[in-house]
């Protein structure tokens, strides 16, 4: 490193004006990534959220929750392979509420489940539902952003019905819509038709069961019954509208980004290492091995790209306090040391070709030349 | 005394079949110890291919090389570097001083290769530099120094890691005619004082007066006049 240290310091507005490029660009690279993680969780955090491995589908369905229809029949089915708390029924609806007190319309989704199983909604605030009240749900505090507080009511705009909100629940969005969770009994009155009579709970079907359970005994639900299918949750989530869709343009843009920063880094090396060819022929005729040189290119990239990653590392964690609440933007540690790691072993891969460069270079090159 | 450098049947050929080139043919040539040789040749003579020989930058296609006594034949690129960093020190045309270090940095990073005595290296650099009355430059970039002042760095740089032999390829090239004679001058200095021994190879036959021996490159042999 002795060499490439002080080749920096004299020449470091070359070395700074690569710098910000990379800094720039791995600052890019993080911000997209939070971005796309963000919007992720925005999109399916209610299913991701979901103490459920497995998911059981209709085998027609295209693993998509809303066209799959389930008996109860089903559900028994599957509790008797898994266990009672292990299968619990789910319907989804998407729809549109109004809040008339603020003359407000929301679309949402709801989730109609077992408030004793296992999809019940973890509340943060307010108070929970049972299975037997009438007319109460659990939103995503997210509703709180449009004026929806715990007590408010919440009219469905296709049936009339109307639901006092009990609480609140946390990162439960489905398709980019908040989640109002409902008990089964409000469910069935929702579908039979503005709740009038009695309805049986057998009458209305689900959607999907979720399923926490082995790999067997998704076999053997597959087996037992008929026409189903057994996705994994990261099945489910691809299938959520719009989630692959979004993720993939997102993913594209990312490895995009990183292709670039090994690529400018890859090319700036190359041309300052051909206009040093003399320089490392001289260097060569010396006695210096080329394991030093090696290590002194690969120093200098290492140097720049750990340097520029920590500064927009810095610079991520700024923008992300600054950024309002809104803004999907998530960044965990383990997704921040994944692509800083990505990022500095792309750079270094970039500056393999320099490498190999300087290893051609004959130490012959030092006799005989005039000019450095 | 000993024996610095010997070549013994030294022949080099380029290209093959029909067009064969033998720059060097079956050259012999010995240098001993406090020796400072002076090496004359028009350009196209095969002066760099001699000097590239003899500083173990390339191998010969035939012959014996010896350098203090180590022959470089058998060795593989690894040794040689090995053998060069510890044993020869070159000065190049232009003084091919690294731009980006300042004066006592280009002398302790070949210390540093040869995994010098920090404390050591800093105390013989020092010396050196004194005695090349160059001391007084050590903070500075060779972009701040004249080239007579770069050269006389590089000489310092040749001799810091103690060689057995010094090879300068054009020293003089790009001085003038006072300060090609001084770096020349301080060259001898050295070989004299440190019992080294020096090969100078240079087209300019005017700077053969501290030369101990002074021989001519002509058809791939040494010859005296």
């Amino acid at each position: 490193m002795f060499l490439a240290l002080r080749e920096m310091r004299h020449a470091k507005a070359r070395y700074l004006l690569i710098m910000v490029i990379m800094l720039l660009v791995s600052f890019l690279v993080l911000f997209v990534t939070g971005l796309a993680k963000g919007l992720a969780y925005a999109n399916i955090s209610a299913v991701e959220n979901m103490p459920a491995n497995y998911f059981v589908v209709q085998e027609d369905a295209d693993h998509t929750f809303r066209r799959s229809q389930m008996t109860v029949q089903d559900l028994q089915t599957a509790k008797s392979v898994a266990g009672d708390a292990n299968a619990a029924s789910l319907a989804v609806q998407t729809s549109t509420v109004t809040a008339a007190e603020n003359k407000l319309k929301v679309d949402v989704t709801y989730f109609a489940v077992d408030m004793e199983g296992m999809l019940a909604p973890r509340i943060t605030e307010g108070k929970a539902v049972t299975n037997d009240q009438r007319g109460n749900v659990i939103v995503d505090r997210k509703l709180a952003e449009s004026g929806i507080v715990v007590g408010s009511k919440l009219y469905d705009q296709a049936t009339g019905l109307a639901w006092t909100v009990a609480g609140y629940t946390e990162d439960s969005s489905y398709s980019h819509t908040p989640v109002v969770y409902m008990n089964n009994t409000d469910w069935q009155a929702m579908r039979t038709g503005g709740g009038q009579g009695k309805t049986s709970a057998e009458s209305v079907p689900y959607n999907v069961i979720a399923l926490h359970g082995s790999s067997e005994q998704a076999h053997t639900i597959t087996e037992t019954l008929d026409q189903v299918e057994v996705i994994t949750q990261k099945e489910a989530v691809s299938s959520i509208p719009g989630y692959s869709a979004e993720q993939s343009s997102l993913m594209m843009m990312i490895v995009f980004l990183f292709v670039i920063s090994a690529f400018v880094l890859a090319v700036f090396f190359y041309v300052i290492t051909i206009q040093k060819t003399s320089q490392f022929g001289i260097l060569k005729a010396m006695g210096t091995r080329m394991s030093y040189l090696a290590w002194s290119v690969v120093g200098q990239v290492l140097l720049l790209s750990v340097v520029s990653l920590s500064i927009s590392l810095l610079l991520t964690f700024a923008m992300n306090a600054a950024l309002p609440d809104s803004m999907p933007f998530q960044l965990e540690p383990s997704t921040l040391i994944l692509t800083g790691c990505l990022f500095i072993g792309t750079s270094l891969v970039g500056s393999l070709i320099s490498v190999g460069r300087v290893a051609k270079i004959d130490a012959l090159e030092a006799i005989g030349r005039a000019y450095a | 005394m000993s024996t610095k450098l010997m070549m013994k049947q030294v022949t080099q050929t380029y290209g093959d079949g029909d067009s064969t080139l033998s720059v060097l043919n079956n050259l012999d040539f010995e240098v001993q110890e406090g020796e400072f040789v002076a090496v004359l040749g028009p350009s196209g003579s095969g002066k760099s291919t001699f000097l590239s020989a003899a500083g173990a930058l390339l191998t010969p296609t035939s012959g014996e090389i010896y350098i203090d006594g180590e022959s470089i034949i058998q060795k593989d690129k690894t040794q040689l570097t090995e053998l060069r960093l510890h044993k020869i020190g070159f000065m190049f045309q232009s003084a091919q001083l690294l731009p980006y270090l300042k004066v006592e940095e280009q002398l302790l990073y070949v210390a540093r290769l040869a995994k010098l005595n920090a404390k050591e290296a800093r105390q013989r650099a020092a010396d050196l530099l004194k005695r090349l009355e160059i001391s007084g430059k050590r903070n500075q970039y060779p972009e701040q120094l004249s080239g007579g002042e770069k050269q006389r760095v590089a000489i310092a740089r040749a001799w810091m890691n103690n060689p057995a032999i010094l090879f300068a390829d054009e020293p003089t090239a790009s001085l003038d005619y006072r300060r090609g004679r001084e770096v020349v001058r301080m060259i001898a200095d050295e070989v004299k004082k440190e019992r080294k021994a020096a090969v100078m190879v240079t087209h300019d036959e005017r700077m053969l007066e501290w030369c101990d021996r002074v021989l001519h490159l002509e058809n791939g042999k040494l010859v005296e006049k």
